[in-house]
């Protein structure tokens, strides 16, 4: 998964003509972005159905928020993953408090929570390993797996993470180390089973 | 071989699998729909219907009562005109009359009698009445002229 290209003198444009009311200029931005926001709600929620929620709130936002978009604090793309955070994370919120409070247990146990047993991704992961890895990303604490999710399955860049976790860069770098310490250790089962299979 | 790459291989795994991964094509119908209703031409500003109206109301009734309304009557002339018996009757000279600046007309009432001082006929059997005059006074009180109303 990535970002679309970032090519801001096209997307301003594009953001400007969509201010005078032009549908197309809209569609454009929405068929540029669509996808990446919809694969960061369903990494974030782990629901495709939630996902689906997050990803049409997130563009109902762009529409009627457009001018809360500042182009000097990052691209369209890291902006709109910024507002699809906010509300799955809502969205997460309201199902832990469904949760009852004995059932969760510490940071992993919470991650695995917002898990949709019923409409997991495995339906459009049909990868094994893909699905295993989701799972673990899924497992780890969730500011470490917001700053994974974000550098490394859609492709922001460290500023852009920043930007859309409102914490600094060097905080972003320690981060994605520890997440990427933890999903190697939450993998290792994984890989030594693969190794095993070698032999 | 780096500790991270098998960690790296995986993460490549799950992005291979999310670039088959799109957003319900049914969201883009639904969002620009909602684009079109947030972006619909405004409608043209009434601003000024309501005092347009509040005036066209004002002069429709003004217009109303003074066709309703039954004309005014006629100014009734002043009380002293009406009874206007004749010319003042001077009870001092009139060169001293005409030297007086600032001579003010009274209304006044008081028994036919006091005629007769200002050498006036009175008849006799209509002495005790009032009489009503308007009397013109010199700034000092003195009665220059008399005429009587009634």
């Amino acid at each position: 998964m990535s970002m679309p290209p970032h090519d801001p003198k096209a997307e301003h444009a594009l953001l400007a003509r969509m201010k005078q009311g032009d549908e197309t200029a809209f569609v454009a931005l929405y068929r540029r972005h669509k996808d990446a926001v919809h694969r960061f709600a369903l990494l974030y929620c782990g629901s495709t159905a939630i996902a689906a929620d997050v990803t049409q709130d997130t563009f109902l936002h762009f529409i009627t928020q457009t001018a809360q978009y500042d182009p000097a604090r990052g691209s369209v793309g890291a902006w709109l993953c910024g507002v699809a955070r906010n509300l799955a994370r809502k969205q997460l919120s309201v199902r832990e408090d469904a949760t009852d409070p004995q059932d969760l247990g510490d940071d992993a146990s919470l991650a695995e929570a917002h898990i949709d047993r019923d409409s997991p991704l495995e339906r459009v992961l049909r990868g094994e390993a893909a699905e295993q890895v989701r799972r673990a990303v899924a497992a780890i604490a969730p500011h470490y797996r917001d700053v994974l999710i974000l550098c490394e399955l859609s492709d922001l860049s460290y500023a852009e993470a920043a930007q859309v976790c409102g914490i600094d860069i060097g905080t972003v770098r320690s981060r994605l180390s520890r997440a990427r310490a933890q999903l190697a250790q939450r993998l290792a089962p994984l890989l030594e089973g693969a190794k095993e299979a070698v032999r | 071989m780096n500790s991270h790459e098998p960690v790296d291989l995986h993460l490549a795994a799950l992005r291979a699998e999310l670039r088959t991964v799109a957003a319900p094509p049914a969201l883009e119908h639904a969002l620009a729909a909602r684009f079109r209703r947030e972006h619909r031409l405004p409608r043209p500003r009434l601003w000024w219907m309501p005092p347009l109206a509040l005036a066209a109301t004002i002069a429709l009734v003004s217009w109303m009562i003074r066709n309703t309304l039954p004309p005014l009557p006629a100014p009734r002339p002043a009380p002293a005109a009406e009874a206007d018996a004749g010319p003042f009757l001077a009870l001092r000279p009139l060169e001293r009359i005409a030297l007086e600046p600032g001579s003010t007309v009274v209304t006044t009432e008081f028994p036919r009698a006091l005629l007769a001082d200002w050498g006036l006929p009175v008849s006799p059997d209509r002495a005790g009445e009032p009489v009503r005059a308007e009397m013109l006074y010199s700034p000092e009180g003195e009665a220059l002229a008399i005429r009587l109303v009634n």
